[in-house]
C-alpha cells in the first residue's frame, strides 16, 4: 500500500533520513522505533508532504506521491496525527473534527463515520461543545486522532500518541488503536513508547541516526536481546 | 444651565465621533489582522488598499457620477481583487522569507501611491462631494448623516464576516489555517487558496473602510499613511491574530483618538494612542484577547 524507497531527506544541510526502505501492507499496523532524532518524525513528514525527501521515492497505491502538497496527499486517503496532538486550540472538539472532514463531499456516510468515532471516543460527544485547546492532553490527543479519522482515511500516520501522556491514558490510546485496527484500518505507528510499539504492530522497524538498524517481527523483535537491552530498558 | 448644556452636547459630539472613528478603525484592523493571522505576514500596503477604496469613490462618485451606495459596493470586489492580486504576486512567492515579504509589501505602497498619482494628481485633494447632506440632531449634538452612516455599515460588515468565520466551512478553515497553517493542510485545507481568501477579504475590507470614508477624509494618494499606523496599533493592541481583540482595540482606540483631540489636538491623540499600546504591551504582551503560543 505504502512503500518508501531509499528515501533521504535533509534539514538544510543536515541528513535527517539517510535513506530508509519501508512498506506497509493493507490492514495491518506497521510500527517505527527509536531515540529522539532518529529521522522518525522526518519520515512520517515526509510521507504527509510537509517535508518533501531530497532523494528516493514514496509510492501510495502504486503512484508516486513525494512531490505532492500535504492537502493533496490526504485526498488521496493518507491522515496524519501530529506529533504533539496540534489541534486547533481555539476551534470547539466539533469543529475540529469538521475540519478532518473538509474534502469530503458524501454528508451522509460522515455522519455515519461521526458517530462511529463518538463510540471509540465518548468523551468527544460529550465534550463536542468545548474549545480543544482547554481540553487535557489526553483528551486533545483523542481529538487529533478523531479529526484525522474524519476524512475516512485508509492510512493512519500516528506520530507519538502517547507523548506526554499519563500511563492510564496510553493504555486507552493503545486500546482504541487496537480497535481501530480490529475495524481494518492500516495504521503507521511512530513511538518512543516500544513497549507499547511493539506488542501493537505486526511489523516493526527500528531506526537509528537516519537509517534502519532492524526491521522484522514486532513479536520477533520483542524477543530480540539487543532491542531490550536498548529500547525495552530490559 | 446653558453652559452645561453646551458641554453636554459636546460630550455626545465627542462619544458619537468616537463610535465613528472605532467602527472605521475596526473594519480597517479586522483586514490587517486576517492577513496576519493567516500568513503570518503583515501587509504594509493595508493602508494604500484603503486609500484605492477612497479612489474608487473618488472615480465612479465623483467623476462619473454613478450613485454614491452603487461605487462605495464597487469599492469591495476592486479592492478585494487587489487583495488577491497582492496574495499571488508578493506574498505566495516570499512566504519562507519574511523580510523579503516586508520590502516588497512596503514596496507595493510606494508603487500604489505613485500610480494613484500618475492618474489623478498629486497636490491638492481630490474633492468628494458628500452625498448625504443634513445631520443628525441628538440632544443637542449635530452629527453629519455621512458619519452616522458608516457605522451600520460596519456592523453589517463584521456581522457578515463573523458570520462567515464560525458558520460557513470555508471561514471556519480560514480560522483553522490561522491557528495552525501546516496541520490544516494535513486535513487537505489548500493552504493557497486560503490566503488568497484572506487577502481578498483583507482588500476588501479596506477598500470599503476608505470608500466609506471618501466624502469625509481628504482623499490623496498619501492618504493610508496615517490609517496604517492606526490599524498596526489596533492590531497589536488586540493581539495579532484575534479579529475580536481587533474590534474591541478597535472601539477602545476611536474613543482615545477623538477624546484626546477634542481636549487637546490630533498630535497628542497619536501619541497617546501609541503609549496605550506600549503600556498594552507591557502589561500584556499577547495583546487584549490575543493568545500565548504554546
Amino acid at each position: 500500500m505504502l512503500k518508501l524507497d531509499n528515501m533521504v531527506a535533509h534539514y538544510g544541510t543536515v541528513a535527517a533520513v539517510k535513506g530508509i526502505t519501508i512498506e506497509i501492507e493493507e490492514n495491518e499496523i506497521v510500527t517505527l522505533i527509536g531515540s529522539n532524532g532518529a529521522g522518525k518524525t522526518t519520515t512520517l513528514r515526509a510521507i504527509s508532504g510537509l517535508h518533501h525527501p531530497t532523494s528516493g521515492r514514496i509510492d501510495f497505491e502504486g503512484e508516486q506521491i513525494d512531490q505532492l502538497m500535504p492537502e493533496e496527499i490526504n485526498a488521496r486517503g493518507i491522515a496524519m496525527v501530529p506529533e504533539g496532538r496540534r489541534v486547533f486550540p481555539q476551534m470547539t472538539v466539533l469543529e475540529n473534527l469538521e475540519m478532518g472532514a473538509y474534502l469530503r463531499k458524501d454528508t451522509a456516510k460522515m455522519k455515519a463515520d461521526l458517530d462511529e468515532i463518538y463510540e471509540h471516543f465518548p468523551i468527544l460527544l460529550e465534550r463536542r461543545k468545548q474549545l480543544a485547546g482547554t481540553m487535557s492532553g489526553g483528551q486533545q490527543q483523542m481529538v487529533a486522532m478523531a479529526r484525522a479519522l474524519m476524512s475516512g482515511p485508509k492510512l493512519l500516520l500516528l506520530d507519538e500518541p502517547s507523548l506526554g501522556l499519563s500511563p492510564i491514558m496510553t493504555q486507552e490510546i493503545a486500546k482504541i488503536i487496537k480497535e481501530l485496527h480490529a475495524k481494518g484500518r492500516t495504521i503507521m505507528l511512530v513511538e518512543q513508547n516500544a513497549r507499547m510499539a511493539l506488542r501493537l504492530a505486526k511489523h516493526a522497524y527500528v531506526m537509528e541516526i537516519g537509517k534502519v538498524a532492524f526491521s522484522g517481527l514486532a513479536e520477533d523483535l520483542r524477543h530480540d536481546t539487543k532491542i531490550q537491552e536498548t529500547y525495552l530498558g530490559a | 444651565m446653558g453652559h452645561r448644556l453646551v458641554d453636554l452636547a459636546l460630550l455626545i459630539q465627542t462619544i458619537a465621533n468616537s463610535i465613528v472613528a472605532g467602527s472605521i478603525y475596526a473594519v480597517i484592523a479586522v483586514g490587517l489582522a486576517m492577513a496576519f493571522g493567516v500568513m503570518k505576514m503583515a501587509n504594509f500596503a493595508h493602508g494604500e488598499f484603503f486609500m484605492a477604496g477612497a479612489y474608487v469613490v473618488y472615480v465612479f462618485y465623483a467623476l462619473l457620477g454613478w450613485p454614491f451606495p452603487i461605487a462605495v459596493l464597487m469599492a469591495v470586489p476592486i479592492v478585494g481583487a487587489m487583495g488577491i492580486i497582492t496574495e499571488r504576486l508578493i506574498f505566495r512567492p516570499t512566504r519562507s522569507n519574511v523580510l523579503a515579504g516586508f520590502m516588497a509589501t512596503a514596496g507595493l505602497a510606494f508603487i500604489l501611491q505613485v500610480l494613484v498619482g500618475q492618474a489623478w494628481g498629486v497636490g491638492l485633494m481630490r474633492s468628494v462631494p458628500t452625498p448625504y447632506m443634513g445631520a443628525a440632531d441628538i440632544l443637542g449634538a449635530k452629527i453629519g448623516w455621512q458619519r452616522v452612516l458608516v457605522v451600520p455599515v460596519a456592523i453589517v460588515m463584521l456581522s457578515c464576516l463573523w458570520y462567515f468565520l464560525f458558520k460557513v466551512k470555508y471561514g471556519k478553515a480560514l480560522r483553522a489555517c490561522a491557528q495552525d497553517p501546516d496541520t490544516a493542510r494535513l486535513q487537505g485545507i489548500g493552504i493557497n487558496k486560503m490566503t488568497m481568501l484572506a487577502m481578498g477579504i483583507s482588500g476588501a475590507s479596506a477598500g470599503l473602510a476608505g470608500a466609506l470614508m471618501a466624502p469625509i477624509h481628504p482623499v490623496t494618494p498619501y492618504m493610508g499613511h496615517g490609517v496604517i499606523l492606526t490599524a498596526f496599533i489596533v492590531v497589536v493592541m488586540g493581539g495579532m491574530e484575534s479579529i475580536a481583540g481587533a474590534v474591541l482595540a478597535a472601539v477602545l482606540l476611536g474613543f482615545i483618538h477623538t477624546f484626546v483631540t477634542t481636549l487637546s489636538d490630533a498630535v497628542t491623540a497619536q501619541m497617546v494612542g501609541v503609549a496605550c499600546m506600549a503600556i498594552i504591551l507591557i502589561v500584556r504582551p499577547e495583546g487584549l484577547l490575543g493568545r500565548v503560543k504554546a
